[in-house]
């Protein structure tokens, strides 16, 4: 072999490893704002999690007809603490059981005059509010980013040897449908 | 069935886009617009290099010759002083006269003549760049009277809730908050980087849009410095301060104004910390110096040899002899800057700014996922803008433009028309028919009537314009007999040229009495430097309306396009020739400016030289 034959495959190895390299690092990068976009949502439940009681506790004075709403609240709310520790999907289906007790409690609390008006009350559920907002925008991030992480490993070279590599597609987290559709809101 | 028909099957209406569809094209528009940009700003530095060069020739000259009465410089120095001028020779030859030279002697005659006034530029360029990258933004926060919101008041709370989720939302840390209590709706991302971004609301702006609204233009603010707008901002202004700085050093060494701005700008750049006086230098600091590169104003120099306001000695004429050629760099400058700046440079800048604001309005609505709420806040603010209280010179960061209003809008000049003609309708009893609270455009109209009808000779009306006469000038706080006499404007309407005489005299007084306000106005004039900066409405609502939005949007029938090319075949030509015509005025200048200067030095040179044999 001559020189200059060495030399273009000593050039063309050194293009693909510094290629590989690249792909490598993106795929690592996409893996960290995955995981980054899930300790985001996490703040943002563990934050919902400390807030109910308090709702509950302001509430509880003007709502005495309403046990059975509450219950359920302070169930779900238990329920969605003790699967912190489970997987994705479990955390997902007690997370969205809990947004569904709670837009059921703020229904029900639209029927209660006195209870909008106190001030503190209102600054409660602005904050409650807020911070089921920022579940569902979390969640917008955090699944725009596992899109975003899925499709660089399923696209063409990269599926190849993005298994190998260690990398796995990563879940979303979905909410569940049915739950949402059990909300009633009486006008 | 027809396979025309069945072979386009499209989703949704026809000109849909997606957001992420959006976002590319505008991204890439920024790629293209960036390019221009720098290659604007590359051709506007050729001639101003070509000017400030052989200033800054002028000035080592000078220096030379004078430290050599002391101390004699070694005759190798001048050696290469000589051989520096030959080879700029070389160079104005070419140019002017099409002399051929060899390559090498060119390219280097090229770089004496750009390469300084270059060098100066840039320095000054990366100066600007420091001081206020280093400055940060708290000063103009305090320029602003920026207070944080307070957490137990619903409203301001549901604002730093929001700007959370946004952020959230695009994954960022949240940017910091700050309120202004001003009744103009307008809000603004600034800072000179992400990390020190901060947004500035006002409070009118909250009062006026719902939840989703709010969250609309919050998530435009957010994804814009999310995009790193703020540093292209930063760039963009650092190139128009580099530009009035330029002109405010040139002009140092004759006039006290543009020493008072670098002194302001020196000062700041020495001292400038956190504290609200020089907060307040840092927005006059940079307001000046973009009213600076507005260009064609009358200047310190101008001033300087403006022989007509003061009286003529002798003296006088030696010293605008001796600085004459200045005068003329000067012109090149202001000139070359003003032309320049305003074909290609603004253009080309206001457009990319204007790209990124498509591109955040679409980033927007990828993180609220609503782009109702986005334009219904445009539309509402871009309804009820006003000026922002000490924020002119950031006026390109805010959300829709705030100087959006014609001058005629002054809300305090307004109030004080109106008082006085309310308050002359109360002494006057006059014309008691017309309601005395009226907006200001009737006031206005009514007061002109009046006057025409005065003027026509209808006593009823005279009465009513002295009453208001009366009342202008207790408003002033001046005597009745200072203020111009009705009969007066009268008269000089039918050529009585005492009356006339008077007039002016008047309006003498009244501008002797006006110094101090000029200050403010500079400021808020500096503003309008930003007006193509924003895309229109309508546009960006377009924008909005194809990634989903429901806007209704009016049409004009296209008739305006009609129009637009109807004048474009007439008054293309027209255009170009004057367009052609000022380059060729710009090259003349310049050319001008180096061959005076020129002479001058060899005339200060001997002069030295004279000087320093006897």
């Amino acid at each position: 072999m001559s020189t200059t034959t060495l030399i273009v495959i000593g050039l063309v190895a050194a293009a693909l490893l510094i290629w590989f390299i690249a792909v490598f690092n993106s795929l690592v990068a996409l893996r960290v704002r995955v995981q980054n976009a899930w300790a985001d949502i996490e703040v943002q439940l563990k934050r919902r999690h400390d807030l109910i009681p308090n709702l509950v506790g302001a509430v509880q004075g003007y709502m005495t007809h309403e046990r059975s709403t509450l219950e359920a609240v302070t169930e779900a709310r238990t329920k969605a603490v003790a699967s912190s520790s489970g997987t994705v999907a479990d955390r997902a289906q007690a997370e969205s059981a809990l947004s569904g007790a709670l837009s059921n409690l703020f229904a029900v609390a639209e029927q209660y005059p006195q209870l909008r008006a106190v001030e503190s009350v209102q600054l409660l559920q602005e904050q409650l509010t807020s911070t089921e907002n920022r579940i569902a925008f979390a969640r917008q991030f955090y699944n725009d980013e596992v899109m975003k992480f899925n499709t660089a490993q399923a696209t063409f070279p990269r599926n190849l040897f993005a298994g190998v590599l260690g990398f796995s597609s990563a879940t979303m987290f979905a909410t569940e449908e049915p739950e949402r559709a059990n909300v009633q809101i009486k006008i | 069935m027809n396979a025309n028909t069945t072979a386009a099957p499209m989703i949704g209406p026809r000109d849909r886009e997606s957001f992420f569809e959006a976002q590319r094209r505008n991204r890439h528009a920024t790629w293209r617009l960036s390019a221009v940009s720098v290659l604007a700003t590359v051709v506007m530095g050729i001639p101003l290099a070509l000017t400030i060069t052989p200033l800054l020739y002028a000035a080592a000259l000078i220096i030379a010759d004078i430290v050599s009465i002391w101390a004699p410089l070694p005759s190798s120095f001048w050696q290469h002083a000589n051989e520096i001028a030959r080879y700029g020779m070389v160079a104005i030859g070419w140019l002017t006269q099409g002399k051929t030279a060899n390559p090498q002697a060119l390219v280097i005659g090229a770089a004496v003549l750009l390469l300084p006034g270059a060098i100066l530029s840039l320095g000054l360029w990366l100066g600007v760049n420091a001081l206020f990258r280093r400055a940060g933004v708290g000063g103009a926060l305090l320029a602003l009277k920026a207070r944080e919101p307070n957490q137990s008041e619903l409203k301001e709370l549901q604002l730093a809730d929001v700007v959370q989720e946004m952020a959230i939302a695009a994954g960022l840390p949240a940017p910091k908050i700050m309120l202004i209590d001003t009744p103009a709706a307008n809000a603004a991302a600034i800072g000179t980087s992400p990390n020190d971004a901060q947004i500035v609301i006002s409070r009118g702006m909250l009062e006026q849009l719902n939840r989703d609204e709010l969250e609309g233009a919050l998530a435009h603010l957010v994804a814009s410095i999310g995009n790193g707008d703020l540093r292209i901002a930063f760039r963009v202004t650092s190139v128009f301060e580099t530009c009035g700085l330029l002109v405010a050093v040139i002009n140092a060494p004759f006039g006290r104004r543009s020493r008072g701005t670098l002194w302001r700008i020196v000062r700041y750049g020495l001292f400038g910390k956190k504290d609200s006086e020089t907060s307040a230098q840092e927005a006059a600091a940079v307001a000046a110096l973009l009213t600076r590169s507005a260009g064609l104003e009358t200047d310190d120099i101008d001033n300087f040899f403006d022989t007509t306001s003061r009286k003529k000695s002798v003296l006088r004429s030696i010293r605008n002899f001796l600085f004459f050629p200045i005068f003329f760099t000067n012109m090149a400058i202001k000139l070359s800057l003003w032309f320049f700046s305003l074909s290609i440079l603004e253009p080309s800048m206001a457009l990319l700014w204007r790209k990124r604001k498509y591109l955040a309005d679409a980033c927007a609505v990828q993180l609220t996922r609503n782009p109702d709420g986005l334009a219904e806040a445009l539309r509402k603010l871009n309804s009820d803008r006003g000026p922002i209280p000490g924020g002119a010179w950031a006026s390109h960061l805010f959300l829709v433009s705030p100087a959006g209003g014609d001058r005629v809008n002054n809300p305090k000049a307004n109030g004080a028309q109106q008082q006085m003609w309310a308050a002359s309708e109360a002494s006057g009893k006059s014309n008691s028919s017309t309601p005395a609270s009226a907006d200001l455009p009737s006031v206005m109209k009514q007061i002109s009537a009046t006057g025409s009808a005065a003027m026509a000779g209808d006593a009823n009306a005279m009465a009513r314009m002295m009453a208001f006469r009366q009342a202008a000038a207790t408003a002033l706080g001046k005597s009745v007999d200072e203020m111009p006499n009705l009969t007066d404007i009268a008269a000089a309407q039918h050529g009585d040229k005492a009356a006339l005489q008077r007039l002016a005299e008047f309006g003498n007084k009244t501008k002797a009495n006006q110094p101090a306000a000029s200050d403010s106005q500079e400021s808020a004039e500096s503003s309008s430097n930003f007006a193509g900066f924003f895309p229109s409405l309508k546009r960006r609502l377009k924008r909005l309306d194809r990634m989903g939005a429901h806007v209704e949007l009016e049409s004009d029938g296209g008739k305006s396009w009609i129009v637009i090319a109807v004048l474009a075949v007439f008054l293309g030509p027209f255009a170009l020739v004057a367009l052609a015509l000022l380059l060729l005025l710009i090259a003349i200048m310049v050319l001008a400016s180096l061959a005076f200067l020129m002479v001058w030095m060899a005339f200060i040179h001997e002069l030295f030289v004279v000087l320093l044999h006897h």
